[in-house]
């Protein structure tokens, strides 16, 4: 596909997704009190302001970026939307803000990052950001505990979850750490036994990440997000040194840990008993997710409709178990289209970062792609009852706003990513950003005065880009 | 790098593949075994959420339809328009106790379930219309409600049938109860409710009129003048001699008559006069074989077959409870003893009778019809028994007209516009011991007498003194005068 028709690609997909979301409300809207919305036409006007301002941030500030990842994102988010629409209309009103902030964000993210190597060489100040985030929480007075993880923060009248953020700082973090040193940390010059190890000060890392999970997970008690930071570094680590040894020992430090947890804390024994037998726990801590598969088995192929099932019957259903609101109501066909969604985001992604061409952004796009797929995977995988359920939100979709803003930049971020390696690849001019434009003129400007020129000469300097 | 970003391309599609599995059995191949959960009240919840049809009298009055809920927890409101009025007919239909009576029993045709309906749904899927069908009734709301305000605040029942059909033109049961009370989604209050109707002693969620029996007293000498006449034992000729009172053989304890009165004479005279000497002398003469083949015939210790379900069972007994026991069958052969009738098959007794002989199936549901009013199923009239000939019956017409010409129903049973009543009544002594006198007071009648248009049945319960002191002439004989009049004054349609 030539680089610029992706954003008329780009265009068509995004008003689809803002018809089958115009469309989904309606229906929502007809299922729960057989009435058209009255607010529909602004509604949709509203929407594919909202998308089309995306897309032109994209087309003017990423336009050699991938063409599906905004129209992927923008059909979850929109889908997500609905549901939560129809399950609280006090939430859907601040849904709507936080979808307006978390699109600012994103054309914010386009405008502020024009050349993704630039980030490397903030990865410490990503590190200090990120990690003060993640520990945040655990402050006296700013961090609030809700439904028993202490992931809340406090300041003023915002309430957000920092680790939303956090997630996306470490990803830098470690993409502009470990391709630095993947060639120092794959070395293995370290032997035991039959083990080629890296020397053990490279182990810094590894165990600064094993710590961090540790940490999260027994100061927060946030099992999801402990899982799905450990799992970010063990990728990563394992693609940046090409060694599959990294993968082993991520994994048995994983089973350790976990295994020590589960003997140590009530609350991850608790997981594991709610996901292999729910039913008998059903008065207690197994109510959500028998709920929850209850209001799945009753979705079906086709689902109930749209606001014409149960799902406020599920405790937390906005949030952890939105997937089971949307398996009951839009059945396994809705629930495969959110399955196909996050896998075209995960190929999508991964294609990326196949085809960039320097190491700090294959890692990042890897790292950033893993971070929505696992995310999408344990939330999903938890209310199915395939892995034990650990709360986090299922990006784009849930309600929060927090989750929403930072998987905007998130996407952002991998956009940026698309679109540097389209210009390094020649598919389309590598023109000067905005910002490399005002710099060049501040450096021609102080070149004239030096030089003495005149202004509107710039015979001395070439043909300098203006 | 490329090759473990691949590798860990293919992963992720390893891990979203075990979830399309695992999705595919919970939703497709689980399906079923999940809506099996106890727990799981989701198809409850969806009937909820649907506008159940509705349920209306021969006369057009709806008296059980879904409105549009005002709570939030479901989308419709089963409300019962006529309150009290048909609670015992409709039953109710809640979300946490159930549903009963015709709610129950007709939930398919209501919720749209019949394969009928069903097949009728996907052809209309389209059109996405509702396809609630609704129950019509026989019984007629105007005359229901005469039956009450007749009965008043005394405890019993009023049945009226139509003796050509068996068809339930009205059925009225005191005490009864507001459904609407019940049909609340505020579980709690609903549950409040329930216990304290079913803490009543006066049973109001049950219909007396045909889930309770009761003494008949003399209103079984309809049947056993019948028995006697169909078997030939007696005839219009025979004499009782006017005696206070009749010891049956094998025993020494008298049968008296009521108030212990002196009571003889030929057939019309003993069945106008109730002489309770005369009857217990009939069910002797006749036979225990016969009296309980008699009985068996009049369809006495089966369940009736009514589309209203959980009916009571009248009883008169076997063969062997009255060997060897004269007396017994004595007693039992004017009403009293463990004679037991429900007050419906005592309506269907009379309408017999006025039906030449034959008993039809008693019903309430006209018919069913779909969401678009096509009928669904239509209730045609069944014969249930034959137990008398028409001339046995044309014979009991006679007598029954001697009740009200020269009997105990003289008083009370003379019609409007002198249309000519025929009935028996009966004051059913319980006298159990230790305890004050208690009587219930019967009425069976039909009218008109050579025309038969309708069979009545009223009982009032002899629950206090009141009740006790008077004769089912006089109590009930007026509440059965007021429905005949207003229903001959006021044919339906």
């Amino acid at each position: 596909m030539h680089p610029l028709s992706r954003r008329s690609t780009e265009l068509g997909l995004v008003i689809m997704a803002g018809i089958i979301t115009a469309g989904a409300y309606t229906l929502a809207s007809l299922g729960k009190n057989a009435t058209i919305p009255p607010i529909i036409v602004p509604f949709f006007i509203a929407l594919l302001g909202l998308l089309l301002m995306a897309h032109l941030a994209t087309r003017i500030l990423a336009r050699g970026a991938d063409a599906t990842l905004l129209p992927l994102a923008a059909m979850l988010h929109g889908i997500g939307y609905v549901m939560i629409a129809r399950l609280n209309d006090h939430l859907a009103g601040l849904q709507t803000t936080w979808t307006f902030i978390a699109i600012a964000a994103y054309i914010a993210t386009l405008v502020v990052v024009q050349r993704a190597p630039d980030l490397a060489r903030y990865k410490w100040t990503f590190f200090m950001i990120g990690a003060g985030l993640l520990l945040l929480p655990l402050v006296p007075g700013v961090g609030r505990s809700v439904g028993g993880a202490r992931i809340w923060v406090r300041i003023g009248p915002v309430n957000f979850q920092p680790g939303e953020f956090a997630k996306i700082l470490l990803a830098l973090f470690f993409a502009g750490y470990l391709y630095e040193r993947r060639e120092l940390i794959s070395a293995g010059t370290w032997h035991i036994g039959p083990l080629r190890l890296p020397e053990p000060r490279h182990f810094f890392p590894i165990v600064l990440a094993w710590g961090f999970s540790v940490v999260v997970m027994v100061g927060q008690k946030d099992l999801g997000s402990s899982l799905l930071f450990f799992t970010l570094f063990v990728v990563m680590l394992w693609v940046a040194t090409e060694r599959a040894t990294f993968l082993v020992i991520g994994l048995l430090l994983f089973g350790g840990a976990a295994y020590a947890s589960f003997r140590l804390f009530g609350h991850v024994q608790d997981r594991v008993h709610i996901w292999l037998d729910p039913w008998s726990r059903y008065q207690g801590k197994g109510y959500q997710i028998v709920q929850g598969e209850f209001a799945i088995g009753d979705g079906g192929l086709a689902g109930a409709g749209l606001g014409q099932g149960h799902p406020n019957l599920i405790p937390a259903v906005q949030n952890d178990f939105i997937f089971a609101g949307i398996a009951e109501e839009m059945g396994l066909f809705g629930a495969t289209t959110l399955l196909m969604s996050y896998l075209l985001i995960v190929g999508a992604g991964l294609r990326i970062a196949i085809k960039a061409e320097r190491p700090f952004e294959k890692l990042l796009a890897t790292g950033l792609t893993t971070l929505i797929g696992v995310q999408a995977f344990v939330i999903i995988g938890g209310v199915i009852r395939v892995v034990p359920l650990t709360g986090i939100a299922l990006p784009f979709v849930s309600y929060g706003g927090s989750s929403l803003v930072a998987n905007y930049v998130l996407l952002a971020l991998l956009m940026r990513v698309s679109d540097s390696s389209a210009r390094r690849n020649g598919e389309l001019p590598d023109d000067p950003t905005i910002n490399e434009r005002f710099a060049a003129r501040q450096l021609r400007r102080r070149l004239r005065k030096q030089l003495g020129a005149t202004p509107g000469d710039d015979t001395l300097l070439g043909n300098a880009p203006t | 790098m490329n090759k473990q970003i691949r590798r860990l391309a293919a992963g992720l599609l390893v891990c979203y593949v075990i979830l399309f599995v695992q999705l595919n059995l919970l939703q497709v191949v689980k399906r079923n075994t999940i809506a099996a959960n106890p727990n799981n009240n989701r198809a409850v919840l969806r009937d909820f959420d649907k506008a159940r049809g509705n349920i209306t009298t021969a006369d057009g009055v709806v008296i059980a339809t879904s409105v549009p809920s005002t709570d939030t927890k479901f989308k419709y409101q089963r409300t019962y328009p006529t309150g009290e009025l048909f609670a015992n007919v409709s039953g109710y239909y809640t979300y946490a106790f159930g549903a009963t009576k015709l709610e129950k029993k007709f939930t398919d045709v209501l919720t749209g379930q019949t394969p009928a309906q069903q097949i009728a749904a996907i052809t209309n899927i389209l059109s996405n219309s509702d396809n609630a069908g609704s129950v019509q009734l026989t019984m007629r709301n105007d005359l229901q409600q005469v039956a009450k305000d007749a009965l008043g605040n005394r405890e019993g029942s009023a049945i009226v049938l139509d003796p050509h059909t068996g068809a339930v033109l009205a059925m009225w049961s005191y005490p009864s109860y507001d459904p609407n009370l019940v049909a609340t989604h505020d579980s709690k209050q609903a549950e409040n409710v329930l216990t304290f109707l079913n803490a009543n002693p006066e049973k109001p969620t049950l219909a007396n009129a045909y889930q309770e029996r009761y003494m008949p007293g003399s209103t079984f000498k309809v049947i056993t003048a019948s028995i006697g006449l169909e078997t030939g034992v007696i005839d219009f000729p025979s004499m009782w001699p006017n005696e206070k009172s009749y010891t049956p053989p094998n025993t020494t304890n008298p049968i008296e008559n009521f108030h212990g009165e002196v009571c003889g004479g030929d057939l019309r005279t003993v069945f106008a006069r109730s002489c309770n000497t005369a009857f217990a002398n009939v069910g002797v003469l006749v036979g225990a074989d016969k009296m309980v083949a008699g009985t068996k015939a009049w369809g006495i210790g089966e369940p009736i077959p009514f589309d209203l379900p959980g009916g009571a069972v009248s009883h008169f007994g076997e063969v062997t409870d009255f060997t060897n026991s004269e007396a017994l069958l004595a007693i039992q052969s004017f009403g009293e003893g463990s004679d037991a009738m429900v007050p419906l098959q005592m309506a269907m007794v009379a309408s017999t009778v006025a039906n030449g002989g034959v008993m039809m199936q008693p019903y309430v549901v006209a018919a069913t019809l779909d969401h678009a009013g096509k009928v669904l199923s239509q209730t045609q009239p069944k014969v249930w028994k034959t137990p008398i000939s028409p001339t046995t019956a044309s014979k009991m017409t006679d007598l029954m007209i001697g009740v009200v010409n020269n009997g105990t129903a003289k008083c009370c049973l003379q019609l409007a516009n002198g249309v000519q009543a025929a009935a028996k009544t009966g004051t059913a002594q319980l006298n159990a011991p230790g305890s004050p006198e208690r009587s219930h007071a019967w009425i069976v009648a039909f009218a008109p007498a050579q025309n038969p248009q309708y069979a009545v049945a009223v009982i009032l319960k002899g629950t206090n003194a009141e009740i006790s002191a008077g004769t089912g002439g006089k109590l009930a004989g007026p509440v059965a005068k007021t429905i005949l009049d207003y229903a001959l004054a006021h044919p339906l349609g």
